[in-house]
């Protein structure tokens, strides 16, 4: 699909929003789907993923912070310009009848659940962590959910990582039912399923890993899980949203 | 729209193009963009006669020129593919290429003996010459003399005809192409990925490239074998467009495989098969097809 740039924005160092406006229509996407974005450069050959932030219509945001060669050329391109995508790829969040709903989201891991938290915030409690005050600018959309924060070096909100932040609040939660959702790093995930294991809540996370296709074709973006008969997962076609259970961390 | 149909072992094709081993799942997954049914045959990933993890991650590498791979053939075997999927391709009226690799010669033959007879299968595609297995296709595919008992082997264990895919990697690729000749082979597969290795932050790994970089390479090995063997060969490596396709099909293929291309654009394949009709319609291909 062909798409055309609105907006290229810096948020804070190395993080940005990209808005574009799609020609054609798109479904209306469930939060955790991605798109794999064709990025013009002599060193970029295959499509990088991203989540979707937000979805207005046929106006759609990413979210993205600058890691390697692609999304640095991505974060120079300017309004106007075109961009080819394709999406909405994978499976989602799936967003029950729950009662009420934790989300925990960790650094650029916030891209991941702002979609989620516009669809099911009056019944939801954000916990995001990030390193330093800075970071805080990547959730100010999200504010009017009074979002429970926490830095590394203590310089906003509970000092600590978001996981810790959620054991000490955690509770005030408990009785409800509940289903907690995540996006953010590998380390986070580790320590969710150790605080969350003592309680047993369902959980879904997102999943990241390389992708080549973003369609399920070339199996390079497996990840390993405890299913029996497929313990290789495609995080880009069974997932990216899966269990927190069934994910081999 | 132009007739390319082309017959492939006595069998007639809708057309000339195919996917590339391992780049297109298992059939199903790219039909929510376009019906499986367009292809002149389907392409199965590799198969094994016992299922296969294959790698950890990171298995994908960009490097710019096209990618790296090293998927590490994960599959479900072929029993389970036959079982779960023949029935799809039967339904869609495709004939399917059974891509098979070995660890020993004698899985080889026995990949052959489980797909058995049946009339879906086109052919057997026998993958000599993947890079990414430390004990795999790699070493089998260097040695003509091993490539003739390999490919005698699976001929005296099945009627279906048999193809030989082979890498460029190898001394001489004639030589080997020559050594699955006189071991009955029906066809040629050329070519497989290239080995590489890249650095991953201080480490190494190995992998097969493709892409792109690969077009004159593959294209080389067609245009000599197609000169000296007289089987059909079919055409990958770098396949990007109708352009690249027809310059496999006048350097002497009879059928292409797009595969890499795919995931830069997924509606490559409808792509070139219609950019192909049209240009055969209009007479801008001198060619018997
Ligand atoms: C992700 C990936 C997986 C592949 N898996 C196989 C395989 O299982 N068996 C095989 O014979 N070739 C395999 N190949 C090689 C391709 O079938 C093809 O020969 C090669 O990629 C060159 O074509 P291309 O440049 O159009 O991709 C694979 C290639 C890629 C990129
Ligand atoms: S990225 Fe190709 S299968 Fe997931």
């Amino acid at each position: 699909m062909e798409s055309i740039i609105e907006k290229n924005e810096e948020i804070i160092e190395n993080h940005y929003i990209l808005n574009v406006r799609v020609k054609g229509r798109i479904p209306k996407i469930t939060p955790g789907q991605f798109f794999m974005v064709r990025i013009e450069d002599r060193e970029v050959f295959l499509r990088r993923p991203f989540t979707v932030y937000d979805q207005r219509g046929d106006l759609l945001s990413i979210m993205y912070k600058v890691r390697g060669r692609g999304t640095m050329v991505l974060s120079r391109m300017k309004k106007g310009q075109k961009l080819s995508i394709l999406g909405p790829l994978g499976r989602g969040f799936h967003i029950g009848k729950r009662d009420f709903y934790l989300v925990i989201a960790g650094g650029i891991g916030i891209a991941g659940v702002h979609l989620l938290m516009k669809r099911i915030g009056k019944k939801a409690k954000l916990f995001y962590g990030t390193s330093s005050s800075l970071g805080v600018s990547l959730v100010k959309d999200l504010m009017d959910y009074e979002p429970v924060i926490s830095t590394m070096d203590g310089s906003y909100g509970y000092r600590g990582d978001v996981v810790s932040s959620l054991r000490e609040k955690i509770d005030g939660f408990l009785g409800k039912d509940l289903e907690v959702f995540a996006c953010g790093p590998k380390e986070m995930y580790r320590s969710l399923k150790e605080l969350l294991s003592k309680y047993g809540f369902a959980c879904q996370i997102l999943w990241e890993e390389r992708m080549g296709c973003g369609m399920g074709l070339c199996f390079g973006c497996v990840v390993k899980t405890n299913d029996e008969s497929d313990p290789e997962k495609r995080v880009c076609f069974e997932g990216p949203a899966f269990s927190l259970w069934e994910i081999s961390l | 729209m132009g007739n390319i149909s082309v017959e492939l072992f006595g069998k007639k094709l809708r057309n000339p193009v195919m996917n590339a081993s391992g780049t297109l799942g298992y059939g199903k997954e790219i039909e929510r963009l376009w019906k499986i049914s367009l292809l002149g045959a389907f392409v199965t990933k590799g198969l094994s006669v016992r299922p296969h993890h294959g790698n950890p991650q990171p298995r994908i590498w960009d490097l710019g020129y096209g990618m790296l791979n090293s998927i590490g053939l994960q599959n479900i075997g072929i029993k389970r593919f036959m079982e779960e999927y023949s029935q799809f391709f039967r339904r869609r009226r495709t004939p399917i290429i059974v891509n098979i690799f070995g660890f020993t010669e004698e899985e080889y033959f026995e990949c052959a003996r489980v797909i058995g007879h049946t009339s879906v299968v086109l052919a057997i595609e026998v993958n000599l010459s993947c890079p990414n297995v430390k004990q795999g296709g790699i070493s089998f595919g260097k040695d003509p003399e091993v490539v003739r008992r390999i490919i005698r082997g699976i001929k005296s264990e099945t009627d279906i005809p048999v193809i030989a895919k082979l890498s460029q990697e190898v001394k001489d690729i004639v030589e080997v192409a020559q050594a699955a000749y006189e071991g009955g082979v029906d066809g040629l597969t050329l070519i497989n990925t290239i080995p590489g290795v890249v650095n991953d932050g201080g480490k190494f790994i190995r992998g097969g490239i493709s892409g792109p970089f690969l077009k004159s390479f593959a294209l080389k090995a067609v245009y000599e074998c197609a000169k000296r063997l007289p089987i059909p060969i079919i055409g990958a490596g770098g396949i990007m467009n109708a352009n690249d396709a027809l310059d496999f099909f006048l350097a002497g293929a009879k059928a292409v495989q797009i595969g890499t291309a795919t995931f830069v654009d997924p509606n490559t394949i409808p792509k070139v098969i219609k950019e192909l009709k049209r240009r055969y319609k209009e007479g801008r291909w001198k060619r018997d097809l």
